[in-house]
């Protein structure tokens, strides 16, 4: 096969014998719908074409994520769009035989929408995926990620091409500085301009490494877009190679990934099976070969010159960054590194333009920003914005609003190390009744914080930061001071432990926070974090630590009173902490019905059936078995 | 050429260099703990972080590895470097609280005590022992494991790594003391920092050596071991060390040769019922002999293994002396160290001290003088043999204690004595290699090994091959007044002859008749003196007559009569004979 033409020979190759009205059904794959089920639904599903003597007319195919993980397992039947989400494998008969055969609607598997409970045939109907603008994400849930002919269907490889046929390596750095397309991986470095200071670095040979390391609790964007559509990445880092004039790359994924690693690892055995990748590409004269580097799950590995350690065989440590990675980086050569999003990107800037990508967001941050968005929100998933977007956009259009009818209390954004918590303290996403007196406090943010537009600049100017795309929701039944805990807990444990602020400030910190939680908290504790936090950014070594101290200063900065209510009043307002919590039974409301006496399981309520029933604070274990299971709204928890 | 400031301050500096060494330069002092010039900067305690201006951009950043650049302002002593170096001391204190680096860092700082504890930890976890076993001596046996508050330094898997070389560098860069050294590749060890061997791979081989310079032992040596290392060739301000250089042969043309290549010592864990290499407190004469040495790593205090001094020491002689199971032959040399150790014990720890001896052979000038003091010093003479060593108590009193079993032949009974140090006398031995060294030499070996003298009493130096003398312990054992008297016959034996400038041989030598030869060289293999060699060229023999004794034994082997002995040629033999018959013939007649 040789150049453009040779690629789009064999795509219309495919095209003729593919039939663009033959029914295919798209089952969902990625990881949150198998966990669900959806590898027996696949198989159910062909079972039942089997049984209607339909196999080899109706195809089955396995995709990577379409997003919408909260309602998996999810197909979507073609070329009508029919969506049918949280499947069974028992519904597959139905599926088969109503809607395949006789093109009917199956009107309770359709989804609805939980808050005006309109159901929609087709996904794009649905709120979830309306305001949403997937464009990295577009093949995902469409294509096969295991066959590269799905890929070059839909024009896969044909930017790759265009690169190296038709551009030089400069006119691509060019093209990329003027698309602003800017680094996803958190800190938003514009990408045409590394590009530019590795191709310009001395020192032969030169490496291409992708950062598919993605470990921040709660965010999966780099795992499914691995999982799902493993060519287009392969794409970016042929063009970004060829722009740098790196003929060298690695991958490096977790281990914990294994569907990722397989998908990957077959997308590149094909694409070397079709002159895609290794020596000569296309017959172009360029050589680009790419290894997976599979890691072991520490987080610190994915800052950059920690994950370079750890692919020489080294202890995965940072180092410092003095000297730039561009000009020394993986085994002291030059090495540009960018994370999955960020390649994802590339095919798209190359095959459009730089000003059709530039046209999409805002002045200084470009093009879309991959997001999960996850915790107490109605709709979780994967999603897929234009930046600019608003947070109240993200979180109640497209999120579907907070979960179960409870009050929005903060969102957090960019990861644990990367993350800080942008707060709606001011009660801007409800009525002000609704607020309690210990959220009123000053007015720290802005009015209107929740109509922040998410761009690299606004999230840093708010005090967060856009990090990898980690969204996180919380409601009202937060507790914030647990939620530093938590981060911290996190962070001590993945801290590296070579520098010292990092290694024993964090620890002391989260030691501080755990008194707190306990109800041993003491005045002046929150002094000591916010002077501990001064250290810790300051002097950390690299950005894990210098972000350490985010998820405790912004909670002091917007819930200054909870923790205040932790220390001085040993109370915990959100009922979280479990030290500073009492669950009692309120008398008028209990009507004896001895539910939660058979559910306690430490036997610490007593009382006749019919009458109201009492908690011993004795022999409690503050599980809160009783709470769950009473009807009556009688157990009080405080 | 960079210029910049620090503490307002202007400093130039060569290109590369970082704002710690600019800061050197200038006098300024910035703490460091994970620091070491030797090792390539690591920024992991950042107590040198300081603040940069380059621009309007101020930093915090470590001086230790970030370079010295144009321009750049830098505040060492400003308040938030204060404020961050006090934090950070403060946390490290809470991890290891009494460390004294890190307690005399926090004093400068008036930090009287952390809020964050009081940690019981040792290691600070600078990496310095880690980077200076990958970087500088490149046997990368121990590095970081587990993340976090578990990092930690170990070996692969907390086992004993095949990759440790023993150098021991590790334990000298570690600023804490927490690092030790253990049984290293199997050398013994009697105290935990005395280990007994060679210890350092640089050293000058023993004092008043002449040249009076060190050498690279390169069996020891870390770079010979890793091709790393080179320490010492950075840090030579002469640049004298040389890694290159090759031991050198030489061959020097001499007129004559004084073998003096003295002894062995046996080998007491041969013997198991000493137990030596088994019990720590069990120990050679030479081992005692260090240990008590002003220059030993305990200053010359008599310590046991544990460091504490003994309370009980027996001294045993005869180890393999005496003994027809090994050496037959007296030592001579041990009854009088012995006594000389027996009052060093005396006098230095005040222990008691038991003297296990077959007889006391103290002939000598002041020798016997020496013995009667010792027994003035309150040493117990015990008249028998050691026979066993044992650490199995039998009776109260010798729990914990080594015991020595022995017949005490003046009481006529069998006797234990429970002590805590047992110092062995082993036999002094010919060289394991004294065979070979007497072949070379033409020299003869007397049925222990030691080298054969001329004559026992007239020819003490000389050896059977002229020219070639012998002085010292490798005739037999002596102690050093003797040795130093043969060295010094021996020298006045050579002197003499350099001064004559030429030998007078014998004149009866052995000759090969070149035309008769066969050339089957049985005359070379027989001779005793390596006199006879073979002519490639001619393909016959020839007698070297300068080293030929004429002892005629070529002559008597040579199938083809070729070799004939000077004055005693088979025609002069018969003449001789037939001149005695006629003789004889005369005086009887016998019949035809």
């Amino acid at each position: 096969m040789k150049g453009i033409e040779g690629l789009k020979a064999w795509q219309a190759a495919i095209q003729e014998q593919r039939d663009p009205d033959a029914t295919w059904i798209a089952v969902c794959a990625g990881t949150g719908c198998l966990s669900q089920g959806a590898a027996d639904l696949a198989a159910a599903l062909r079972e039942a074409l089997i049984r209607h003597s339909l196999e080899g007319k109706v195809e089955v195919k396995e995709t990577g994520c379409r997003g919408f993980c909260e309602q998996g397992p999810l197909i979507v039947i073609h070329p009508e769009g029919i969506f049918y989400p949280q499947l069974k494998a028992a519904d597959a008969e139905r599926i088969v035989s109503e809607t395949i055969l006789r093109k009917q609607v199956i009107e309770d598997l359709l989804y609805q929408d939980p808050v005006t409970g309109r159901r929609h045939i087709h996904e794009g109907d649905i709120p979830f995926y309306q305001k949403q603008m997937r464009l990295v994400c577009r093949l995902n849930g469409v294509i096969d990620p295991t066959h590269i002919g799905d890929y070059i269907v839909h024009g896969g490889y044909q930017a790759a091409a265009k690169a190296l046929f038709e551009m030089e390596p400069v006119q691509i750095v060019e093209e990329i500085k003027r698309s602003g397309l800017r680094g996803r991986g958190g800190g938003g470095f514009p990408a045409g301009v590394k590009w530019e200071s590795c191709r310009n670095a001395h020192g032969e040979p030169k490496y291409v490494i992708c950062n598919a390391d993605a470990g921040d609790p709660g965010a999966f964007m780099d795992r499914s877009l691995l999982e799902g559509n493993p060519h287009s990445i392969i794409e970016g880092m042929i063009i970004g190679a060829y722009a740098i004039g790196s003929h060298e790359g690695y991958v490096y994924v977790r281990n914990e990934y294994p569907l990722a690693v397989r998908n990957l690892q077959t997308a590149i055995e094909r694409a070397e099976a079709h002159n895609l990748l290794g020596d000569n590409i296309l017959e172009s004269g360029f050589d680009f070969h790419l290894k997976i580097n599979r890691g072991g799950g520490a987080f610190v590995c994915g800052e950059s010159t920690a994950l370079m350690a750890s692919i020489e065989g080294r202890v995965g440590e940072p180092r410092a960054k003095y000297v730039h990675t561009v000009e020394s980086g993986l085994w002291n050569k030059p090495t540009n590194l960018n994370n999955v999003e960020t390649w994802a990107n590339v095919p798209l800037v190359i095959e459009h333009g730089a000003d059709w990508f530039s046209a999409i967001g805002t002045e200084t941050s470009k093009g879309t920003k991959v997001f999960s968005l996850v915790g107490h929100v109605n709709n979780t998933g994967l999603v897929e914005v234009p930046m600019g977007i608003t947070l109240r956009e993200v979180m109640f259009d497209i999120g579907g609003g907070v979960r179960g009818g409870r009050h929005f209390k903060a969102v957090q954004t960019g990861g644990p190390s990367g993350g800080t918590i942008i707060v709606d303290t001011t009660g801007a996403a409800r009525p002000a009744e609704d607020r309690d007196e210990h959220e009123r406090g000053p007015a720290l943010v802005p009015e209107s914080l929740i109509d922040l537009p998410v761009d690299f600049e606004s999230l840093t100017e708010a005090g967060s930061m856009m990090g990898s795309g980690g969204m996180i929701v919380m409601d009202e039944t937060t507790c914030m001071v647990d939620v530093a805990r938590y981060f911290l807990n996190f962070l001590t444990e993945e801290s590296c432990g070579k520098c010292t602020p990092c290694r024993e400030g964090i620890r002391n910190m989260l030691a501080i926070l755990e008194r707190i939680c306990d109800g041993r908290g003491q005045e002046g504790d929150i002094d000591l974090l916010q002077e501990m936090s001064d250290t810790v950014a300051d002097t950390s070594l690299c950005a894990l630590g210098g972000t350490a101290p985010n998820p405790v200063l912004s909670t002091i900065r917007y819930f200054r009173p909870e923790y205040e209510a932790h220390i001085r009043d040993r109370r915990c307002p959100a009922g979280v902490c479990t030290a500073l919590i009492e669950y009692s039974i309120n008398a008028t409301k209990c009507t004896g019905c001895h539910a939660c006496f058979k559910a306690c399981p430490t036997d610490a309520i007593s009382g006749e059936v019919k009458a109201a029933h009492v908690i011993s604070t004795a022999k409690c274990v503050k599980c809160g078995s009783c709470l769950d299971v009473c009807k009556f709204d009688a157990v009080v928890k405080q | 050429m960079p210029t910049l400031t620090i503490d307002g301050q202007t400093v130039e500096v060569e290109e590369g260099k970082t704002i710690l060494e600019a800061a050197e330069q200038l006098g300024i002092e910035i703490p460091t703990l994970c620091h070491h010039p030797l090792l390539e900067a690591y920024g992991a305690c950042r107590i040198c972080t300081v603040e940069m201006q380059r621009g309007k951009r101020v930093r915090m950043v470590t001086a230790c590895n970030h370079p010295a650049q144009e321009g750049i302002e830098v505040q060492t002593r400003s308040p938030r470097v204060l404020r961050h170096r006090r934090m950070i001391v403060e946390l490290e204190l809470g991890r290891c609280a009494d460390l004294p680096v890190l307690r005399k860092l926090a004093d400068d700082l008036g930090i009287d005590r952390s809020r964050f504890g009081t940690g019981e930890h040792e290691c600070i976890l600078c990496g310095l022992c880690v980077r200076t076993c990958w970087e500088l001596v490149g046997a990368r046996a121990i590095s970081f494991a587990n993340r976090g508050t578990d990092r930690e330094v170990t070996t692969p898997y907390h086992e004993f790594s095949d990759a440790c070389i023993g150098c021991g560098a590790c334990v000298a860069i570690c600023p804490t003391g927490v690092l030790k050294m253990e049984d290293i590749k199997g050398r013994k060890v009697i105290h935990s920092e005395l280990t007994l061997g060679p210890q350092r791979a640089i050293r000058i081989p023993f004092m008043q050596a002449v040249p009076n310079a060190p050498f690279i032992d390169p069996d020891e040596c870390a770079h010979f071991t890793t091709g790393e290392c080179k320490v010492c060739a950075k840090v030579c301000p002469r640049d004298a060390v040389d890694h290159q250089m090759e031991d050198q042969f030489e061959e020097i043309e001499v007129g004559t040769i004084l073998v003096a290549t003295g002894h062995d010592v046996i080998d007491c864990s041969e013997m198991l019922r000493y137990g030596y290499g088994l019990y720590d407190n069990v120990i050679t004469g030479l081992e005692f002999e260090k240990l008590s040495h002003a220059t030993s790593p305990t200053g010359g205090k008599i310590l046991m293994s544990n460091g504490e001094p003994p309370k009980s020491v027996a001294i045993l002689h005869c180890i393999g002396s005496r003994d027809e199971n090994y050496k037959e032959y007296c030592s001579r040399v041990c009854c009088m160290y012995s006594l000389k150790f027996a009052h060093l014990v005396r006098e230095k720890t005040g222990a008691e001290v038991y003297e296990l001896y077959i007889d006391m052979r103290s002939a000598g000038k002041g020798y016997e003088e020496f013995y009667k003091r010792n027994l003035e010093e309150d040493v117990v003479f015990i008249r028998g043999k050691g026979s066993e060593i044992t650490t199995w108590p039998e009776a109260p009193g010798e729990e914990g204690k080594l015991v020595v079993k022995c017949e005490d032949t003046l009481l006529g009974t069998v006797r234990r004595l429970p002590v805590d140090m047992v110092i062995l006398s082993p036999a002094l031995q010919a060289r394991a290699d004294a065979a070979k060294v007497a072949q070379t030499f033409g020299l003869g070996c007397s049925r222990d090994g030691f080298f054969l003298e001329q004559h026992p009493k007239l020819g003490p130096v000389q050896t059977a091959s002229d020219g070639i003398f012998i002085a010292g312990t490798c005739q037999g054992p002596k102690d050093i007044p003797d040795s130093v008297a043969q060295g010094a016959a021996a020298a006045a034996n050579i002197l003499s002859l350099v001064d004559r400038g030429s030998v007078v041989i014998e004149p009866i030598t052995s000759v090969v008749e070149e035309t008769t030869c066969g050339g089957c060289r049985l005359c070379i293999s027989v001779c005793p003196y390596d006199a006879a060699r073979f002519d490639e060229e001619k393909k016959v023999s020839v007698v070297d007559e300068a080293v030929c004794k004429g002892c005629g034994t070529c002559v008597a082997v040579c199938p083809s009569g070729a070799a004939q002995q000077r004055f005693f040629a088979d025609t002069e033999i018969m003449a001789e004979i037939d001149g005695l018959l006629a003789e004889i013939g005369d005086r009887h007649q016998f019949p035809a």
